[in-house]
């Protein structure tokens, strides 16, 4: 589902129940990248953050209404695993954004400089 | 002189509604807020080499309007206005900014300078207005808007910055 969609159902999306919104949060995106490495139960996924269990639960709990994590159980464990697909649109987005962000902060710079060789040579 | 600080803005995105980007550059505060505020400075850099800018007007007091023009190298107009809310040279502006290509999108700029040893650090926040605003900047997916209106909106965002600065 598109953001713009989920947006579509939701009429009023939470805060915590926006893709954009979910990775917006530091401890969320160190969750994200616990789970890089492959599938975590909530035990494992403690030990790569610093975060407490209730804490990891709450984002985990943020982070699969999103559909960023999906859960399955194993036995008496849930294992939770990331669902990178849907990071794709916002993760395509933000490279576009950082790069014409950076392009324009990259000729601002130069230009800078290049006054500042001129008032030199004066 | 240092070597150059290519690619090194910092975004963050500390909440729903706000993009906060942060640059250093080698220079003194006083030159950067102006090449950041004068329309002559901001017409030698803001504009992508293919890109033409045709108006760039700044009216840099409390209340006063700046509005500039593109023309991409396919001939589309994009138009950015807004209006002055704060300015203290050489440390800060506030603005208001509206992008034609998106009706009824209100967002606020403020842009920071604060110089440490020779080395100015510029801070760029937009905040918008409503959700609905910054979904505009991030409906980057599928079938609703196609690669090419993603574009217009980041150009219209950096032109935001532009504006806020230019």
């Amino acid at each position: 589902m598109s953001i713009s969609e989920y947006d579509g159902c939701v009429a009023r999306a939470s805060t915590t129940s926006d893709v954009f919104n979910a990775i917006a949060e530091a401890d969320r995106r160190e969750i994200l990248d616990a789970l890089m490495a492959g599938e975590k139960a909530v035990g494992a996924i403690v030990n790569d953050v610093s975060m407490s269990q209730p804490q990891v639960s709450k984002h985990l709990r943020v982070l699969s209404e999103v559909g960023l994590v999906s859960c399955r159980a194993e036995g008496r464990r849930r294992l939770y695993r990331l669902e990178p697909a849907r990071l794709r649109p916002l993760h395509d987005w933000l490279a576009k954004y950082e790069q014409a962000v950076n392009d324009r902060l990259d000729r601002l710079d130069d230009y800078l400089r290049e006054l500042q060789l001129q008032g030199e040579q004066q | 002189m240092t070597p150059n600080r290519h690619g090194s803005a910092v975004i963050e995105f500390p909440n729903e509604l706000e993009i906060v980007t942060t640059r250093e550059f080698d220079a003194p505060i006083a030159l950067v807020f102006d090449v950041l505020t004068k329309p002559e400075h901001v017409r030698k850099w803001f504009a992508p080499f293919e890109d033409k800018m045709t108006v760039c007007t700044i009216d840099l007091r409390v209340g006063g309007n700046y509005h500039q023009v593109f023309v991409t190298d396919d001939g589309t107009e994009c138009s950015f206005r807004g209006t002055y809310l704060e300015v203290e040279p050489p440390t800060r502006t506030v603005e208001t900014w509206q992008f034609e290509g998106w009706p009824g999108v209100e967002a606020l700029e403020t842009v920071e300078l604060h110089e440490t040893h020779g080395v100015t650090k510029l801070t760029m926040r937009l905040a918008f207005r409503d959700k609905a605003g910054r979904d505009h900047m991030t409906k980057s997916d599928g079938q609703e808007s196609s690669l090419d209106k993603l574009e217009d909106y980041l150009r219209s965002l950096l032109d935001a910055k532009g504006s806020v600065s230019g």
